[in-house]
């Protein structure tokens, strides 16, 4: 069995007759990051919280580590770890008290949870707080613990929903550092993320989710060529001659798609695809024809493009309202103290 | 069923970790009893100087038929409010987790009913304690106080059983804490915990019979004023059979209000 997930046929509607999920199907290979996006509403929530068993699918079949999630609901939460959105650890617990709780919650004996409460803390650098109330921790701190106690029982999978929402870009790059690593241990990696640079440095292979269906699912780079081509754009320099020459030859050029005139002095040339060995060529060109270029750049479609093809919107008008909310949650967490 | 007890116990655990962190809730857990005592019971003490009233009560000491009535209530507040732990770990996602985790969904409320019956027992030992200082005289001695204890445990464990079941359909803490007060004063008054049943108007008197509060103060006070009673053991069987009640109904009310 090579796949970590399975999800057949997956149907939810809720009993007030909300159908979020309309019958989908993926799979997630082990050792895999897998990424899943979608915009709020699409049906990205739902899917998850029944892949880990908080909520009872309507119809289909899910399989974590080949173990049925209705079945042997179980070994199936056994077999996984979850770090949600919200940062779910108890800031009136130290630091080891929540991982070493968590460590009890998936049956793990004082001695084995000793052992791997050193390494986890160790690992996200929590380990000389680790008798501190997490009450006096950061954002960061605080959602690096949660990952840490996700892990406390060595899970072959493991769920981070949003695991960087609204954190600072050094310690987003901290935890992509620890994502990269899990993968590197053979551990299977389910993330959803609204930020779709990470999804593109991290996953193997990412979903889009839409209205309750998947609506797009392959490796990052193939998803962006379907795009469409690179564009590469370049102005010469003055009193350069034998520019038209140059903009005949390149149109002629095999993958070359289109050569088009901007504005300023600009010059488009669209590229099926390795935009970045075409500028070579086209210097090439340039330097047989005696053309002084002046400057060259290259665009890639991001996985943004990929995102806006599919559901209609770019990520970040879902980012904000998420983002507004999560600061609600926090003030709501320090109005508590 | 070990599993279960387990689960249940950690449940527990975290809950009273962070009980113990609250000084200043320690420290009004300690003041409250003392200011129902002075000041309730001082209010009323001339109450007992009617030979009438102190015949009705059963002691010539208001105190002492008050002390059962103060254990019941600081039980009453306290383990009311069981519930909001429901809401902010909803709230925060840590329901989630738990729910996520491999442990029986049971041990979710029952945990958190442990947990409020310990809070409630260290709060009655300090009312007891208190008393004694007072001058109050438990009739049926440390083996009397001892299943006093044992019936405030039970209580705790049936309010914030209710407080856990109303909890899981309840997204906010304003909303559980208005629906909670909405049953805190019928509670409280449609019992004899305050004022002899006899006492009330006919129609108060059906509520108060229907009232669990009413079948927790009537062994308490028993013990503290009257003796061993046959009062005693049937109203702790009573006791005993709504705590296992309400177990089955949080129990039923939450793992269907989390797995839908």
């Amino acid at each position: 069995m090579s796949e970590a997930i399975v999800v057949e046929n997956l149907k939810k509607v809720y009993s007030n007759g909300v159908e979020a999920v309309r019958g989908i199907n993926f799979s997630v290979r082990y050792g895999e990051i897998f990424g899943f996006l979608g915009p709020n509403g699409a049906g990205k929530s739902t899917t998850i919280k029944t892949v880990i068993g908080l909520l009872k699918p309507t119809e289909g079949n899910i399989l974590l580590d080949g173990f049925d999630v209705c079945k042997s609901p179980y070994r199936a939460r056994l077999a996984k770890g979850y770090a949600s959105q919200e940062t779910s650890v108890d800031d009136r617990l130290t630091a080891y008290e929540n991982v070493y709780l968590q460590g009890k919650f998936f049956k793990m004996n004082d001695a084995e949870i000793k052992k791997r409460a050193k390494e986890v803390l160790e690992m996200f650098g929590l380990w000389e707080r680790r008798n501190d109330l997490v009450e006096t921790f950061s954002g960061g701190m605080m959602k690096r613990l949660d990952i840490a106690a996700a892990l406390i029982h060595q899970p072959r999978i493991l769920f981070l929903d949003e695991p960087t929402l609204g954190l600072d870009i050094q310690t987003r790059t901290a935890i992509w550092e620890y994502i990269r690593k899990f993968k590197e241990n053979g551990m299977t990696i389910f993330l959803t993320t609204h930020y779709l640079e990470e999804a593109d440095a991290l996953c193997d292979r990412v979903a889009i989710i839409d209205h309750g269906k998947i609506m797009a699912l392959d490796k990052p780079g193939t998803l962006k060529s379907q795009i469409g081509g690179d564009l590469i754009t370049l102005t010469f320099a003055e009193n350069s001659e034998n520019t038209k020459d140059f903009l005949k030859v390149a149109k002629e050029k095999e993958g070359v798609k289109s050569v088009s005139k901007m504005e300023n002095g600009i010059y488009s040339i669209m590229v099926e695809r390795n935009g970045d060995k075409m500028i070579p060529e086209l210097f090439s060109i340039a330097s047989k024809l005696n053309v002084q270029i002046g400057s060259v750049r290259l665009k890639r479609p991001t996985l943004d493009d990929v995102y806006m093809k599919y559901t209609g919107k770019t990520i970040r008008e879902a980012e904000s309202s998420r983002d507004e909310s999560r600061k609600a949650r926090m003030m709501a967490r320090r109005a508590k103290r | 069923m070990k599993t279960l007890i387990m689960d249940s116990y950690y449940v527990a655990w975290r809950e009273l970790k962070k009980y113990f962190r609250q000084k200043t809730r320690m420290i009004v857990t300690v003041i409250q009893p003392f200011l129902w005592l002075v000041l309730m019971g001082n209010a009323m003490s001339g109450l007992t100087n009617n030979p009438m009233a102190a015949q009705f009560l059963g002691t010539g000491n208001y105190l002492t038929f008050m002390t059962p009535g103060v254990v019941l209530m600081t039980i009453m507040f306290s383990s009311i409010f069981a519930g909001t732990t429901v809401v902010w770990d909803r709230r925060f996602g840590y329901l989630d987790k738990l729910l996520a985790a491999p442990i029986k969904r049971g041990a979710i409320p029952f945990g958190k009913m442990f947990a409020a019956a310990v809070q409630g027992l260290i709060q009655a030992i300090i009312i007891v304690i208190v008393a004694l200082l007072f001058g109050v005289h438990f009739k049926t001695g440390l083996a009397g106080i001892i299943v006093i204890l044992v019936i405030a445990m039970l209580l705790a464990f049936i309010l914030s059983g209710f407080s856990l079941a109303l909890s899981v359909k309840i997204k906010t803490i304003e909303t559980l804490m208005a629906v909670i007060n909405l049953f805190m004063m019928p509670l409280m008054f449609a019992s004899n915990a305050l004022f002899p049943i006899n006492v009330m108007p006919k129609w108060l008197q059906i509520i108060a019979k229907l009232n669990p509060i009413t079948y927790a103060i009537i062994p308490m006070r028993d013990l503290t004023v009257r003796g061993w009673t046959q009062h005693v053991w049937l109203y702790t069987i009573i006791i005993l059979a709504i705590d296992i009640v309400a177990m089955m109904w949080t129990n039923w009310v939450f793992k269907n209000a989390t797995s839908e």
